[in-house]
């Protein structure tokens, strides 16, 4: 793809998220995500964004892509996190197996969905262990848990895989945020061949991905924050206090022009960042900023904020949900120290 | 000076505590968490065990605090239940009292004050809503918004223009307080549902459409309602401070029981620690500001910059300690009851004022001391 073509596909995906997402964000998060709404996302190509075209996917660079994400987060949240655990998460991990064509081609046409079941966010381990041939234990933390393909990282004595797997069960809870995926836990017990390991040392290759992507994380806070703050400009020059408007108000104009900045800063930081620590950098930057930016967000709105109608106190929700589903505080602050610092930096 | 509560005092905190665990229980919290319905069989159990009670605040805001900090949706909404009550008791005639004022203080009756209107949230003198008045007493039209136990309270104490201001200056001149019935002809409260947090709440948004308010029912002197209200919320904030510092504590409460549960690793680590420490000092200073602006509005000497600050910084400190603690938990909190006091501390920086109306407050008061001490 030409950097052109590049060009005009980001521009019409951002043309997408404001003529079909933007009036029906409020119902996606009630509703979650229809099988209409994933078709119309495998037909723009977003759901094998990064896979090469040879091999089934839109060959889309990651620059693109991240800017892809942010301009559908804009406007849905959790229709950007799906595309980032469908594309990121599920498609690319089985694109470094040789065998997982199938697959890949039926997460991409929208006719399959695909979820990642991993604890490198959590403070600790799940218990989902394999031995012989035998995957079992459970995961309470599973974005998807309902998906049809789920990949599970399961721990050995010594080594840990990356294994397609079906779950036992699973339940459903409803979430902090990003309310549009559904969420909670599965259990599994089953046996499995070696042609469902799709690869090993899987917690190493998992963790370096979730690193890698950082950007991408950071590209979906990023639009949550200009979405929340450009809704808070925007209700500013509409209601009155003190029979002014609320813009009028030193406080309020400094600290919006202050997110504002800050915003453009990382969206231009955004286009830069090559290296791992400069995407986990990003990305913890970018997540902070979308908590910031959903607090002043609401605060602004006042009372209105705190209701659902307006749909600010969703911000509020989702930027901390975010967090929690993709970051880890510790373990990102030791990849950065490691590098910056040195080698047993952040320990005690 | 000394920084202890009376022994009564404590002794009701730890009724308090005993009361909030035993009763507030983890199926009923989401249940009403869910449902967004009033709390109305618990707020007769809290009225049974006497924690309503005006003969001495310090009883109510110890109880206030320790209820938020098992649960601030169930714990605000039974408390609330007599909100208002100040207002009769310092401004109502015995009339007043003897029919609205003192049932709500046994149980009887549920009260609210309407104040807020959807054109005038903190801007408490720009509210539209009008009394006009007739041979036989007044008639009430206006539209109400964001009103705690609307939908549930038998009475409002509601604030009205009953002339227009004198100038631009003095729109605060001309509002009159008076009690309105909810069953009264012509009052129209709907239900707000779908909030971020505090769903146990009542909130409702009121029409009064041509209602007939009676001359009996005028709290205070008419067109000086604005001052009633004023010296109502310098009351009021410190109630909401308590509610801030008891969600606070109940946040480190549960990274304490959380930290506890995990391999000591974990909370050996110091930027856990760090953070455990900065925490609990917060959260103490909040507790000893609110504390000292409670000294002065329960002994009748208000300082309401010292109010402003309590609710300014306790509200403040009540959701930092919630992203804090978060942060730490992480992808655990979901679900649990961290996730629901991050939800409802919010709402400490909005209601009774917003954070940017007590900045205001305390700073104006800060500069006119200035002025006057020259």
């Amino acid at each position: 793809m030409s950097s052109e073509e590049q060009k005009l596909l980001v521009s019409m995906i951002e043309q997408f998220a404001k003529t079909e997402l933007e009036n029906t964000a409020q119902k996606i998060e009630k509703e979650g995500i229809s099988t209409d709404l994933r078709k119309r996302l495998a037909e723009l190509g977003l759901l094998a964004a990064t896979i090469p075209q040879s091999e089934g996917g839109s060959g889309i660079d990651r620059k693109s892509f991240s800017l892809i994400l942010m301009a559908l987060a804009k406007y849905s949240a959790s229709v950007a996190y799906f595309t980032y655990l469908q594309n990121t998460l599920v498609n690319e991990l089985l694109f470094k197996s040789q065998n997982k064509k199938e697959e890949i081609a039926k997460i991409a046409s929208g006719e399959a969905t695909g979820t990642l079941v991993h604890d490198l966010n959590l403070n600790f381990q799940h218990e989902i262990f394999v031995k012989g041939s035998d995957l079992y234990g459970s995961n309470n933390f599973v974005t998807l848990p309902d998906a049809d393909i789920h990949l599970v990282l399961a721990r050995s004595e010594g080594s840990s895989y990356l294994i397609h797997a079906k779950p036992a069960s699973n339940a459903i809870r409803k979430p902090l945020g990003f309310r549009g995926l559904s969420f909670g836990n599965v259990n599994y017990k089953a046996q499995i061949g070696s042609d469902k390991i799709i690869f090993k040392d899987a917690e190493n290759i998992l963790q370096n991905h979730f690193f890698e992507t950082g950007d991408q994380i950071a590209a979906i806070a990023l639009g949550m924050s200009e979405s929340a703050i450009e809704k808070a400009i925007e209700y500013s020059k509409e209601r009155k206090a003190f029979e002014s408007y609320l813009y009028e108000f030193q406080p309020i104009s400094a600290v919006l022009i202050d997110m504002k900045g800050r915003i453009e800063e990382l969206k231009k930081a955004l286009m830069l960042t090559e290296s791992v620590q400069e995407k986990i950098t990003l990305k913890l930057n970018s997540l902070e900023t979308a908590r910031l930016a959903s607090r002043i967000a609401l605060q602004i709105h006042g009372g209105y904020g705190y209701l659902e109608d307006l749909g600010v106190e969703r911000y509020y929700r989702d930027s901390m949900h975010f967090t929690m589903l993709a970051s880890n505080y510790v373990k990102e602050m030791k990849a950065l120290s490691k590098d910056v610092i040195a080698p047993d930096a952040f320990k005690i | 000076m000394s920084f202890e509560l009376p022994q009564e005092v404590e002794e009701t905190r730890k009724r308090a505590r005993d009361f909030a665990l035993r009763e507030f229980t983890k199926d009923l919290i989401d249940h009403y968490d869910e449902t967004e319905e009033y709390p109305n069989e618990i707020r007769k159990k809290v009225f049974d065990s006497g924690f309503i009670t005006i003969e001495n605040p310090w009883n109510m805001l110890v109880a206030m605090e320790e209820f938020c900090r098992v649960d601030p949706g169930i714990g605000l909404s039974t408390l609330a239940s007599v909100f208002g009550s100040e207002i009769l008791l310092l401004y109502g005639t015995d009339e007043q009292k003897e029919k609205y004022l003192y049932p709500t203080l046994k149980g009887e009756k549920i009260s609210a004050v309407a104040v807020t209107e959807p054109g005038a949230g903190s801007d408490v003198a720009g509210i539209s809503s009008r009394l006009e008045k007739t041979d036989k007493g007044w008639i009430l039209n206006g539209h109400k918004m964001f009103i705690t136990n609307g939908t549930v309270a038998d009475h409002y104490y509601l604030l009205a223009r009953s002339t227009p201001p004198p100038s631009k200056e003095k729109r605060h001149h001309g509002l009159t307080l008076s009690i309105v019935e909810r069953r009264w002809k012509g009052v129209n409260p709907v239900k707000l549902k779908g909030k971020l947090g505090m769903r146990a709440t009542d909130t409702a948004e009121i029409t009064f459409e041509n209602v007939e308010v009676p001359n009996e029912n005028i709290v205070g002197e008419e067109g000086k309602g604005f001052y009633i209200i004023m010296t109502f919320f310098n009351i009021s904030r410190v109630y909401v401070a308590a509610q801030s510092v008891g969600t606070a504590q109940g946040i480190l409460d549960l990274l304490v029981e959380y930290l506890s549960s995990k391999p000591s690793s974990f909370r050996e680590m110091e930027y856990v620690q760090f953070a455990l420490a900065e925490m609990s000092a917060l959260i103490e200073a909040a507790r000893n500001i609110t504390y000292k602006a409670a000294t002065k509005v329960f002994s009748f000497n208000p300082d309401p910059a010292l109010t402003s600050m309590a609710k300014y910084y306790a509200a403040e400190i009540a959701n930092q300690v919630a992203n804090v603690a978060f942060k730490i938990v992480g992808m655990e909190a979901s679900g649990t009851k961290l996730e629901k006091l991050y939800r409802d501390a919010k709402i400490t920086e909005i209601w009774e004022g917003t954070s940017e109306i007590e900045k205001l407050v305390i700073s104006r008061m800060i500069l006119k001391r200035i002025q006057e001490a020259k």
